[in-house]
């Protein structure tokens, strides 16, 4: 891993330098990833001077896509908390090229990256957390996975484990096994052209890092091989559970009608390779579905936009239960999101639907508030955070509606709006930030627009990335 | 040639787009892994198929909606995105024994990039890669050819990036998103879709159902003059 390193694919600090910890001898660069990260302060509810650098209480990072010709893929920075409206602070670079995108742990003291790097005789895969109060590198641990060619993909996993130090990473592992010349039609004509053509196969590993000691163990290879390197994986205080699918053969159409059989839900002990339990899991197909531990230690993925399985531990039974308000669908499909908070409720959202549901999770899902907002523009394109609720549970806010732009806030124990914002621009994500502050997103600089807890405009920061999400 | 699009159940919608429309459609396009609402037709492949032959428009296409902040991300995201979907499409192909390949040898897989989404370089020319390699069902035509459905004109990554692919990562065709003019099945707007300036915009879905107010759960989609866009998707022989 290339960490530290003065690269040439990162940013000039903003004008006014950002005030920022971290400087740009600090920006993390991987080998064979994508995006950036910027970083920058939050402040306090108490220190909301919108000056620069006074009384910052943690960082937030941005991830994105560069302005075009800058890097490959996404990056991540850390932005100053915006100054006063004349003088726009920009995010001060963090890291590029990393493998995927940066996951947050629960209480979002950390956030984790993932960079690889193809090295003699393997692939080395770099964990990298920062820590939110100073934008700085808390932690850092490598592994390398031996015998990976340099033309293979890895995709990288960081799951936190609430309760635990240990962060677990899945690998999926995907490399070519054999090239050969095949005759493919020209778009246009048809006439069949010869290419090279690359088949692949995935399987996956484990990994383990523990933040306390520092340690990386692994990596242990599963033989689930054919794989799609697609998974989802969640953690409790003592186990990671992870839904895989095996690839389905070309050769095998009885084996793939049999759709039950495709993928499999594994538990594994934290720190182990080897699964204390394995099981079909029911449909659908893991991969990008929200997820979250219950206070149980049971994990609810969010699936088919309406239902959630509720996932044992323990034993590996799921139940599935209906959200009944996102049941409703449009021509366009949704967004969706499932936060779980410290009260034992789970937040979830649908914008393309626009609705959103407060549920007791420790009583079978059930409703207990139920808003309904008009559908925001692009309710599917990233980020995709585009409704939040406030820490006291009270209000939340979402994106204005397609045809007004803005921000709204609804009062959640009446579902009525209880107040709104717009100058006309659209925004297309929307996060709060610890300090209370909103953070909403737009197309062109200033990028990134703040708002206090009652819609109040507090300024705005130009930063050089697409934001796809803010953590 | 116009046709739909719909995260809606194509069994449960035909009926009243062509209550609303007074028509039947000439395609279906779906979702399919990795993608919200993929579901419908992965869990229920011959009850969609026998919804799309009932409703007169036996063809179905295929597209792919990611998470999007991935679209920002790695090649390997990229890769491992277009390997479940290839997959997807390898079991609803088996699932429904009467869907076949167009008769062109030319699938068009759509990836989803939304108006508020980036693309990033990498994980498009991992994506397009792997669509464009994979032997489907093994049978060694290779047909299945990367697509982008964008909105050209949206100020974040998506021309940009596709401008700088090589070969077959390069999209065979756009399908625009923009403009939304509306309109009817029967009385789609003079052709006018936005396009990307190297790739040709071969599809225009210029009805969405929220901007337009539509009844019926479906957008509206027509093909680029002398574009015939169930040539380019799954074929129904018969009912399922």
């Amino acid at each position: 891993m290339r960490s530290r390193k003065r690269g040439n694919s990162v940013w000039p600090r903003g004008p006014a330098g950002g005030g920022s910890a971290l400087s740009r001898r600090e920006v993390l660069a991987g080998g064979i990833g994508g995006g950036a990260l910027l970083a920058f302060p939050d402040l306090s509810s108490g220190a909301r001077t919108g000056i620069s650098g006074h009384g910052a209480a943690r960082y937030a990072f941005i991830y994105g896509t560069p302005d075009p010709g800058e890097v490959p893929s996404g990056s991540l920075a850390a932005a100053m908390y915006p100054p006063p409206r004349t003088a726009a602070t920009r995010p001060v670079p963090v890291a590029t090229k990393l493998a995927g995108a940066p996951v947050s742990s629960p209480d979002q003291a950390v956030t984790a990256l993932a960079t690889v790097d193809m090295v003699h005789g393997g692939a080395k895969i770099t964990l990298t957390l920062l820590d939110a109060t100073g934008a700085t590198v808390a932690k850092q641990g490598s592994v390398t996975v031996t015998g990976v060619p340099g033309d293979a993909h890895v995709l990288v996993t960081p799951v936190f484990a609430p309760g635990s130090a240990i962060v677990s990473l899945v690998l999926a592992i995907t490399v070519p096994v054999s090239k050969h010349l095949v005759r493919k039609g020209h778009p246009h004509t048809g006439h069949p052209v010869p290419r090279v053509a690359t088949t692949w196969r995935t399987h996956h590993a484990l990994a383990y890092f523990n933040q306390r000691s520092g340690a990386m163990s692994g990596p242990f290879h599963l033989s689930d091989e054919p794989s799609l390197a697609l998974s989802t994986a969640a953690a409790n205080s003592s186990d990671l559970l992870l839904w895989t699918t095996r690839e389905p053969q070309p050769d095998d159409p009885a084996a793939i009608r049999a759709q039950a059989s495709l993928s499999r839900l594994s538990v594994f002990p934290l720190g182990s390779g080897k699964a204390r339990l394995s099981t079909s899991a029911p449909a659908p197909w893991p991969g990008g579905e929200p997820v979250v531990t219950l206070p149980t230690g049971d994990i609810a993925r969010l699936v088919r936009g309406r239902h959630v399985q509720v996932c044992s531990a323990r034993t590996g039974e799921v139940t599935e239960l209906e959200i009944p308000a996102l049941r409703p669908g449009r021509a366009k499909p949704s967004a969706v999101t499932m936060q779980a908070r410290p009260d034992g409720t789970v937040f979830m959202t649908k914008p393309g639907s626009g609705v959103a549901v407060l549920a007791d999770a420790g009583d079978s899902f059930r409703t207990k508030t139920h808003i309904q907002f008009p559908v925001p523009a692009s309710p599917l394109g990233a980020p995709w955070s585009k409704a939040v609720l406030s820490p006291a549970g009270e209000t939340m806010y979402v994106l204005g509606p397609a045809a007004t732009g803005g921000l709204c806030a609804y009062h959640v124990g009446s579902g009525k709006l209880a107040a709104s914002y717009s100058e006309g621009r659209q925004y297309h994500g929307l996060y709060q930030l610890p300090s209370g502050a909103l953070l909403a997103v737009r197309p062109e600089n200033p990028r990134l627009a703040f708002f206090s807890a009652d819609l109040s405009p507090l300024g705005t920061a130009d930063t050089n990335l697409h934001v796809s999400a803010i953590y | 040639m116009t046709g739909y699009d719909t995260a809606g159940r194509i069994q449960n919608t035909y009926v009243s787009a062509r209550r609303e429309f007074g028509a039947n459609p000439n395609f279906w396009i779906r979702y399919f892994t990795p993608s919200p609402a993929a579901d419908l037709f992965h869990e229920a492949a011959v009850a969609e198929s026998r919804g799309a032959w009932d409703s007169g428009g036996p063809y179905v296409g295929c597209i792919s909606a990611p998470r999007q902040s991935r679209l920002s991300g790695s090649a390997a995201e990229g890769h491992a995105d277009a390997q479940a979907f290839a997959a997807a499409l390898l079991t609803a192909y088996h699932a429904v024994r009467p869907l076949v390949l167009p008769a062109n040898g030319q699938l068009y897989c759509w990836l989803d990039q939304e108006y508020s989404t980036s693309l990033s370089i990498s994980y498009w020319s991992a994506w397009a890669s792997y669509i464009a390699d994979y032997n489907f069902a093994g049978l060694g035509t290779y047909p299945l050819y990367p697509c982008l459905y964008c909105a050209p004109q949206s100020p974040y990554p998506n021309c940009s990036t596709i401008a700088k692919s090589r070969g077959v990562n390069k999209p065979v065709a756009i399908w625009s998103s923009t403009p939304e003019p509306c309109g009817s099945l029967t009385r789609p707007p003079r052709w006018n879709a936005a396009h990307c300036a190297v790739i040709p915009t071969k599809l225009w879905q210029f009805g969405e159902q929220g901007v337009c107010n539509l009844t019926a759960n479906v957008d509206l989609d027509v093909g680029a003059p002398g574009f015939a866009m169930a040539t380019h998707c799954f074929r129904l022989k018969y009912r399922p």
